[in-house]
Formats: structure tokens, C-alpha cells, sequence
């Protein structure tokens, strides 16, 4: 047994990617600096740190011993992965708590837990365990069939509670995995443009409505909405589209570049399938449930709230200028101008203080950190654990992408957090999880 | 390296697409490197000007403007203060809550309707409440807590102690209007600000502004007060010494309200250096009561008192202009002053008839006397014998139809009729019934007060004289002279001695025995003329225009009773009061001394 340990730890130190658990310090070393600034405006700084740290000292005890633990038994185990996530997802329905209108929270008096966080790890398990063991059918449709299977089962349970932002991470790594494993990129990209209609449509619906009621005058967004209201044009439209790819298909043909007719019908498929089902999640979506999706979308329809997040952010990174204003001296945090500073507007804190120096330092630390992720996804000894590193790989990187793109006024705003930077017990403790089940690729690359 | 149980051609193929999803993982963190520069470097000022205006709230307070002295060291326009509550939103509310709104209710015990002020630097700012008392506003100031986003700002407002009477020397203010604020914002001007509207308070607007101060004061997201920063206290504008008398001005005033018709103008020079010591147009308007309702009614008023008379007003001159002609006639036609002249009452000129205004005649008149008589027959025979040409020629150099150039606003500049007019004009040939008229100071010539009394005052210098000029000069806070009149020589008229002594014996025989006897005193000899113009609108116009004492000239006066009649009856009396107020002379300045001690 202590032989055993001993040379556990041996193959720790020497195998173990020293970059990227660099990458991860510094990353919490300046999460916990910017939650300790952001935290001293209500003089909350040693509540939010104490929890913070509690939470990342049992995540780095999860570290350590999934690392121990060799990760290929979660391809053997996935239905049991599949279940104990099921399993989550269900009781946090019948027992968790409600905070911010989602159930989705066990509470545990000072410390909640939330466990979609980690059902998402246990999602790319699955998922990766299924796609190496069905590999070679990876061109049939069953096979696309079962792993949309696999995401919905998920995907309902979380919008049971209803947690729209978790969600959204499950797209990407659903479609990067399938990608990975083969499936060709042209039926995945018609399989993003079917479900954006089928979605899409209704919520830009909705979006335009809530437009023109709080629109004063008139811009190219409301005209545009007018323009789309009236009358058949959206049949219109669409019906332009599917013309312009059979004939442009046509073309093709003619001039002799030859594209089997397969990929244009798919296509249309793809797209006349998106608007047909867009009429039918259009039914069951009710009212009020579609303007909460469209405001969480987009926060800058609420009148009340004018995209003042989103300003407010903007100024604050924009203020930090070069060097920033320094530790506990932005104006926009300390004098509490920015909302949510401590958990998703974490990097206008960063920004505001630190300055362009320190906000594009983190941008590098969190991209060497994704790259070192890959690099395990490279190197692993066998297909899942590369599909395992390639699945959190993209969680990290599109969670950093969404929330760092929002922060900036990039992209609309969702409540996603920036994954180990973010105030936050459950996201950090994930977090090192997810890191653990990485370094157990990394640390048996080479044994065959 | 390759999988194990796997084959090679799998890895490699997982590899491939490793790279691409490796490269795009690049190019979205290039894409958020580049926002975050954008941000922070190229818009990294524009930010942080903006963090720093949400968290500094500036309360402007408005800066007095500078007081404006008369030359007797009366104050023309001073300053008094008033507080009025203002409502800054704090960011993120735009309008003030009804709790807050009801607390101050209670607090200043009436009705509060929020007024918006648009024209705030800092966003939109209610005006809650206007002429709070000092109390009311320690009041209001110690509810700071409860009162969100409440202020209160001192505001200053101006005096007019002559009021009605120097309304037109002084002018008014107001704030700029919306369609000025295009024109005006290149001159540094601020939508809010206060300027000058005629009289000083315009031709001197840049001197008079003082500058803005106010508190700077640290808020933080709800609004609350955190740190007050600086305040800086407002500077007032520059003073100003004008050279009008504040006692000649109100006397001038007065008895031109007390005339026949209430309506006309008076402009009082200092005959050496060209100083205006009055200038009054009536009736004028209560300069104190611009913020009132009754400026409207002043705006409607068919008197037209916010028409300055004085500056702005064309008027024909009448027999006023009669001493143009004598000037004239003395040089061009060496007209020798024993020379007498019948006249009957009548003149004919072709089929025309021309009468004298003495319908049974003046008889054999000789120079002096027809001009002290003002017999127009007299002057039409000289008329005649002038030639249009010579009459516009001495006009001209008599400062007619060009504005003075004093430094007041809007002086209107006069005309001089000629036949190339005429004919351009009314499409008609130049009669010789024109050159008639024309020698009386009728038929197409108009002149302002200011200008006749610019002409008699290088009368009274014998051809020399000074630009007419209001502000003697101005001294900023520090006490420093920012400005300082210096005397501008007007072009010499340059006639023979003969003309000007036989000119001035006119003007004195005017008074001694002529039209303006009216004005006649025991000790100060006064030289004048005195005009009856006619004109289409009504009655016609009294004009008196004069100087004093005559031997040493020291004041120059132009009045004129708009639709008065006769010039002698109605006209020499608003001078004889001027006089005797400047010279001291008569029971009412006795009066005024004692009152003054």
C-alpha cells in the first residue's frame, strides 16, 4: 500500500504537466485577488473568501484523488456515470433550493452546491464513452441519434429547473466531441442551423415584439421588425434561401464542380425542418417563458434594466486603461457601479483594477490552460481519454469565451461564469474535478 | 504515438481534426485580445471619462454677473441670491421617487411639480422647487440622508434699481434660447447660461459672465454621498464703469414719461469727450420683472417698450435739420447774415404750394433770425439755391446715415435720400419739390436721437468731437483693468470760422428769443433747435436738440417727443429739466441734494 502510494506520488511529480497546473495557480491566485477586491465594497471580502477557499481545498482533495483514479474504469462505468448524474439532476428537482428562480441548488446552510456543474463533467464521461465504443459507425444516423439522445436526457432535466445558461455549454461540447470523432462538420453544421431556426425563430419573435414596445423611435432593429411582422416575408425569405441553394447547387453542377446531391437536400431539410418544428416549440413555449429566455438572452429589452450590466462592464474595463486604477481603488467595482462583480463580471474587476496588463495576462494564462488541455487530449494513450480532454477542453474554453465575450459587450448576457475565476463553491470545485480527471489522462499517457 | 487498440489511420484522423478545433480555440482568444485592447487602449480615455463623470456629480452654481456702475457712483445693475432645489438623478434613476418628493413637500410645506432642465451638462435635472428662503434651504440640506439625489443651488439674479429707467442703457438677461445655443456654443457658451440681452449687459456680455463653480462630489451606485470632494466657489464677473449719470438718467426718464404723449427719446453727451451721460427711451420696461408674466405683456405692448427709441428708432428730423442747411448755405453760398428774406406763410414752386409753419409769416427775416423763428420759406429759397447734391454732401459730413458707432447694440444707422435712390427706389425723377423739403429735414431722411445729439455735439466743438461711448472701463475681481475707453476723434467737419460763429449765434438766439425760449436761464447760456417733423403716422414728432453752457460747451442733449407737435412747446422743457438737473439749478435739485445727503 505505501509502495503503491509512493510510487503514485513519484509518477505525480515526474508525469504530471507542470504548465498546466502553473496556468491553474495563477488563475486562482488572481481569482481569489480580484474576489477579495471585489468583496471589500460591502465588506464581504472574507465571507466570499472563506467560502472560496473551503471550497477550492475540497476540490483540490477531488483533484488529487481523481487523478489517482485511473479514468479509463469511467468508460466501463459510464452507465453508472450516466445514472449517479441522472441521479443529481433529479433530486436537486425534488429537493433542492430555489435561488434566482432556479431550482437547482442543494443548500447546505453557509455553502450550496450546484450539481449541474459537476453532471456536466459526468456528461462529457458519457458522452466520450459512447463515441469511442460506437466509433466506427460514426457515419450512420443512428449513431447521431443516440448521442442527441444522450445530451436530451440531460438537457430536459436542466431545463426543469429551469437553468437556461447551463445548458448552453452542452451544445458545444456535444458538437466539438462529435466533430472530434468524426462525423462530417457539413451535417453537424446542418444540425446547428436546424435547431437555431427551430429555436431562433420563435425568440427573435418575441425579441422584436419586446422591441417595438420599448422603442422610441425608430432605428434599423425596429424597422427590421416591422419589415419581418408583416405579412408573409418570413415565408418569403426562407423560401428565397432554399431557391438560392438548389440553384446555386445547380450551377455548381454545371460548371462541373461536383457536389453529391445529398448535402443540398440535406440542407433544405435541415432548414425546412428548423421552421416547421420552430412552429411547434413556438406552441409549447408560453408566453411568459419565451420573454424570460429572450431577456436573459438579452437583457437590453428590459427597459428597466437598458443593458446596464453590460455598460457598466465596458466602462469599467474600459477605465482600467493600461495599468488599471489598482487593487481596491476602480471606482466602477468599489463604488458597486458594476453589478454581479464577484461572480460573472469577475473580469471587469480584473480589467478595472489590473488594468490591460493583468486582464490580457489572464487572457493568456486561461488560453495556455485550454492549450495544455488539448496537448493531454494529444498525447493520451487511448481514444477516450482524448475525447474525455477534448470534451473539458471545450467546456473552458467556450465557458471563457461566452463570459468573457459578454463582459466586453460581445455577446448578449447569460449567467454563465468564467470557470475558475468566478466567486462560486460549486463552479470552482467542478472545476478542479474536471482538472483532476485531466491530469489522470496526463499521468498515464505512458503506461501501456 | 498512437492509440492503443486503436489503428494509426484513427489517430491521424483525430488529429486533423485536434488541429482545427486547437485553432480555432486561437483565434477566439485573438478575437477577445483584440476587444480587450480596443477597450482598454484605443477607448481607454473615453471609459474612463465616462466612470469618472458618473462618479463625481457636479452641482453647478451659477456665477454672479459683474455689477455695472454708473458715473455718479450709483449702482446701474447689481446682484441678489435665491436657492432653488434641484434634483440630480443618481445614475440608474431617472425620475425622482414620490417618497422623496413627498419628504420634501413636507419639509418646504407646498405643492412640488418637477420641472425638467434640459439643459444640465450632466444629464437631465429637475428643478424641484424656486425661491426658497435660507432656512428652507438649511432645511433641506440636513435631510441630505433622506433626500436623495436633492440639492440645493444658490442662484444668483439681477438688480435693477432704476428699474423702467435705465432699462435701455442696461439691458436685460435671460437664458439662451434652444435655436441660439448653435451660434452661441462657438463663443464657449453653455446651454443654461445667462446672457446679456441689449444695453451693456449684451455689448458687454463677455466681460460681465462670470465663471461656474459648484460642489464635486463623490457618489457611488445608488446615489449616496460618499466623499464630497471640492467645492469651487463661483467667480463673479467684471464691473463695469459706464459713464451714465444715474440722476440725469432718471430725470430724462421721468419727464419724458410725464410729457404729452409718454413716448419719445433722450440722449444726453458729454459734449468734450463724447460720453453718454443719458440715454433713455420711454416708455421702458421693469427690467426687474423679466422672469415675470408681465414680460409678455411688455412683448405685446403696442407702445413698443422694448423698442430703444434712442438707438433703434428713425425719425424724420424736421427744422432740427435746418442747422445742416444754414451750414451749408454759409459755406456754398457765402450768404452774407444781413441779407433778409420775405416771408408770407407762402411758397409756390411750380404748381406746389409750400407754407411756412407760422401761417400769416414771419415777414423780412434775415439768416440768424429765420433760423431762430424757424421759418421754413427762409430755408427752402436756401434749399433751392443748394442743389440736392450740396444738402446730402453736408449731411454726410454731419454723421448722417452711418451709425455713430457707440457701444451699445443694434444702432440703426439712418438714411440720407438722394435722386439715384429715389429713382431706384419709387421708380420717380428727383423733383425740385424734394430739394425743398429735403432743407427742412423731411421727405426720405431719417435720423436716430443718438445721432442728432453725435451733430450737435461737433457743433458745439466747432467740427470736432469724440465717438459717443457708454463704458468708461472695466475692473475684474482682482482688480485688475481689463479694458479701458480710449477717445476716438470723429472725422472734423471743416467749415470756416464764419460759418461756425454765425451758427452758433443762431443757436443761442434760438433759445434767447427764438422757438426755445422755454430753456432759457439767468446764468448758463444754452444754445439750441428746436423741430416739429412731420410724419405719415400722426401727430407730428417735438425735437429739441441742444448744448451748454454755449460759450464752453460741456453737455450735449437730443430729445424727442414722439407725436408731441410742436417741438418748442413740448420738447424744450424735457431739456430745461436735464439742465437744470446737471447744472443744479431750481428748486427740485435743491431738493434732490438734500435727499442725496
Amino acid at each position: 500500500m505505501i509502495e503503491q502510494d509512493k510510487s503514485f506520488f513519484h509518477r505525480l511529480v515526474s508525469n504530471i504537466d507542470w504548465y498546466l497546473v502553473l496556468a491553474v495557480a495563477i488563475l486562482i491566485g488572481i481569482s481569489f485577488t480580484a474576489i477579495y477586491s471585489s468583496g471589500s465594497n460591502y465588506g464581504m471580502s472574507f465571507r466570499y473568501l472563506s467560502v472560496q477557499f473551503l471550497a477550492a481545498g475540497i476540490g483540490f482533495v477531488g483533484l488529487l484523488l481523481l487523478t489517482s483514479f485511473n479514468y479509463q474504469y469511467y468508460k466501463h462505468l459510464d452507465k453508472l456515470v450516466y445514472a449517479l448524474s441522472f441521479a443529481l439532476l433529479v433530486s436537486v428537482l425534488l429537493f433542492g433550493s430555489v435561488k434566482r428562480g432556479t431550482k437547482g441548488w442543494f443548500d447546505f446552510g453557509f455553502i450550496s452546491f450546484q450539481p449541474v456543474e459537476i453532471a456536466k463533467i459526468m456528461y462529457i464521461l458519457v458522452l466520450s464513452s459512447f463515441l469511442d465504443a460506437k466509433a466506427k459507425e460514426s457515419k450512420r444516423v443512428s449513431f447521431l441519434i443516440s448521442a442527441f439522445a444522450i445530451l436530451f436526457g440531460h438537457l430536459v432535466l436542466i431545463m426543469m429547473q429551469p437553468d437556461f445558461s447551463s445548458t448552453l455549454s452542452y451544445f458545444p461540447i456535444t458538437l466539438f466531441l462529435l466533430y472530434a470523432i468524426g462525423v462530417e462538420p457539413f451535417y453537424l453544421l446542418c444540425i446547428v442551423i436546424g435547431g437555431g431556426l427551430a429555436i431562433g425563430i420563435p425568440l427573435l419573435e418575441t425579441f422584436f415584439d419586446m422591441q417595438l414596445k420599448i422603442a422610441q423611435n425608430e432605428t434599423f432593429l425596429t424597422n427590421l421588425a416591422l419589415f419581418l411582422k408583416s405579412g408573409n416575408n418570413v415565408v418569403y425569405i426562407i423560401s428565397t434561401v432554399l431557391v438560392l441553394i438548389v440553384s446555386g447547387w445547380w450551377f455548381l453542377w454545371k460548371l462541373r464542380i461536383r457536389i453529391p446531391i445529398i448535402y443540398p437536400v440535406v440542407l433544405c431539410g435541415a432548414i425546412v425542418l428548423g421552421c416547421v418544428s420552430s412552429i411547434f416549440v413556438e406552441k409549447s413555449l408560453k408566453d411568459y417563458q419565451r420573454r424570460r429566455l429572450v431577456v436573459f438572452l438579452d437583457p437590453q429589452v428590459d427597459p428597466r434594466g437598458s443593458g446596464y450590466n453590460i455598460i457598466q462592464s465596458k466602462i469599467a474595463i474600459g477605465s482600467g486603461k493600461f495599468t488599471g486604477k489598482g487593487l481596491k481603488k476602480g471606482t466602477q467595482t468599489q463604488l458597486g457601479f458594476l453589478p454581479e462583480q464577484h461572480t460573472d463580471f469577475i473580469f471587469s474587476v480584473i480589467g478595472e483594477e489590473g488594468g490591460w496588463v493583468i486582464a490580457q495576462l489572464t487572457l493568456i494564462f486561461y488560453f495556455l490552460f485550454i492549450w495544455r488541455a488539448l496537448v493531454i487530449a494529444k498525447e493520451s494513450r487511448d481514444r477516450y481519454g482524448s475525447l474525455v480532454a477534448t470534451g473539458i477542453a471545450t467546456m473552458f474554453a467556450f465557458y471563457a469565451v461566452i463570459n468573457i465575450g459578454m463582459v466586453m459587450g460581445m455577446m448578449p448576457v447569460t449567467g454563465m461564469p468564467l470557470l475558475l475565476l468566478s466567486y462560486g463553491g460549486s463552479s470552482i470545485l467542478s472545476s478542479l474535478c474536471a482538472i483532476g480527471v485531466l491530469c489522470s489522462i496526463h499521468i498515464r499517457r505512458h503506461t501501456y | 504515438m498512437v492509440w492503443q487498440k486503436e489503428d494509426r489511420f484513427a489517430y491521424e484522423n483525430f488529429i486533423e481534426k485536434h488541429k482545427v478545433i486547437l485553432v480555432f480555440f486561437i483565434l477566439l482568444f485573438i478575437c477577445l485580445s483584440i476587444r480587450l485592447f480596443y477597450l482598454q487602449i484605443i477607448k481607454g480615455n473615453k471609459y474612463k471619462a465616462i466612470s469618472e463623470q458618473q462618479r463625481l456629480h457636479n452641482t453647478n452654481e451659477r456665477a454672479p454677473r459683474g455689477i455695472i456702475y454708473s458715473s455718479d457712483n450709483d449702482v446701474l445693475v447689481s446682484n441678489e441670491f435665491f436657492y432653488v432645489a434641484l434634483y440630480y438623478p443618481p445614475d440608474g434613476h431617472k425620475e425622482i421617487s414620490d417618497e422623496t418628493l413627498k419628504d420634501l413637500e413636507i419639509i418646504l410645506g407646498r405643492d412640488i411639480k418637477p420641472k425638467t432642465d434640459k439643459n444640465n451638462k450632466y444629464g437631465k435635472v429637475l428643478k424641484l422647487a424656486d425661491n426658497l428662503t435660507k432656512e428652507e434651504m438649511f432645511k433641506v440640506r440636513e435631510q441630505n440622508m433622506r433626500l436623495r439625489g436633492v440639492s440645493v443651488a444658490r442662484e444668483p439674479r439681477r438688480v435693477y434699481p432704476l428699474a423702467e429707467a435705465s432699462c435701455h442703457v442696461t439691458g436685460y438677461t435671460s437664458e439662451i434660447k434652444p435655436e441660439e445655443i448653435e451660434d452661441l456654443s462657438e463663443q464657449g457658451y453653455k446651454p443654461g447660461d445667462y446672457i446679456g440681452r441689449g444695453g451693456i449687459e449684451q455689448a458687454y456680455d463677455e466681460y460681465l459672465q462670470g465663471k461656474t463653480g459648484g460642489w464635486q462630489v463623490e457618489v457611488n451606485a445608488r446615489g449616496y454621498r460618499v466623499k464630497a470632494s471640492k467645492y469651487i466657489p463661483p467667480e463673479i464677473g467684471a464691473s463695469i464703469y459706464s459713464t451714465i449719470n444715474s440722476k440725469l438718467q432718471k430725470v430724462a426718464y421721468d419727464a419724458l414719461k410725464n410729457s404729452d404723449t409718454g413716448k419719445g427719446a433722450a440722449v444726453v453727451l458729454d459734449a468734450k469727450t463724447g460720453a453718454v451721460l443719458s440715454l433713455v427711451s420711454c416708455p421702458g420696461f421693469d427690467t426687474n420683472k423679466i422672469r415675470h408674466k408681465e414680460f409678455s405683456k411688455f412683448l405685446k405692448d403696442k407702445n413698443l417698450p422694448l423698442f430703444n427709441r434712442a438707438l433703434q428708432a428713425l425719425y424724420p428730423p424736421g427744422s432740427i435739420f435746418k442747422v445742416v442747411t444754414f451750414a451749408a448755405a454759409v459755406e456754398v453760398l457765402n450768404i452774407s447774415p444781413s441779407e433778409k428774406v420775405l416771408c408770407t406763410g407762402k411758397f409756390e414752386l411750380g404748381d406746389r404750394h409750400y407754407t411756412c409753419w407760422y401761417k400769416p409769416g414771419h415777414g423780412w427775416l434775415d439768416l440768424i433770425h429765420a433760423t431762430a423763428q424757424s421759418c421754413n420759406i427762409y430755408f427752402y429759397q436756401l434749399g433751392l439755391k443748394l442743389g440736392v447734391k450740396n444738402l446730402e454732401k453736408f449731411s454726410k459730413k454731419f454723421y448722417l446715415g452711418r451709425k455713430t458707432g457707440v457701444d451699445l447694440p443694434n444702432e440703426k444707422s439712418g438714411f440720407v435720400p438722394n435722386p439715384e435712390w429715389k429713382k431706384s427706389k419709387q421708380k420717380m425723377k428727383w423733383l425740385q419739390g424734394d430739394t425743398v423739403i429735403f432743407s427742412i429735414g423731411q421727405g426720405g431722411l431719417w435720423i436716430t436721437p443718438l445721432q442728432m445729439a453725435h451733430m450737435m455735439s461737433s457743433i458745439a466743438n466747432k467740427g470736432v468731437c469724440n465717438k459717443p461711448y457708454a463704458v468708461e472701463k472695466i475692473i475684474d475681481v482682482n482688480g485688475e483693468e481689463l479694458y479701458r475707453h480710449k477717445p476716438e476723434k470723429e472725422e472734423r467737419i471743416d467749415l470756416s470760422d464764419l460759418t461756425w460763429s454765425l451758427l452758433h449765434t443762431a443757436l443761442l438766439e434760438t433759445i434767447e428769443s427764438g422757438t426755445g425760449k422755454r430753456c432759457k436761464f439767468k446764468y448758463i447760456k444754452v444754445a439750441g433747435k428746436t423741430g416739429t417733423a412731420q410724419n405719415p403716422h400722426g401727430k407730428d414728432h417735438a425735437w429739441f436738440i441742444s448744448y451748454a453752457p454755449a460759450d464752453n460747451p460741456e453737455i450735449v442733449i437730443a430729445v424727442i417727443v414722439e407725436h408731441g407737435g410742436g417741438g418748442g412747446v413740448n420738447s424744450v422743457p424735457i431739456g430745461r429739466k436735464i439742465y437744470e438737473a446737471y447744472f443744479n439749478i431750481g428748486s427740485e435739485t435743491e431738493d434732490n441734494k438734500e435727499s442725496a445727503i
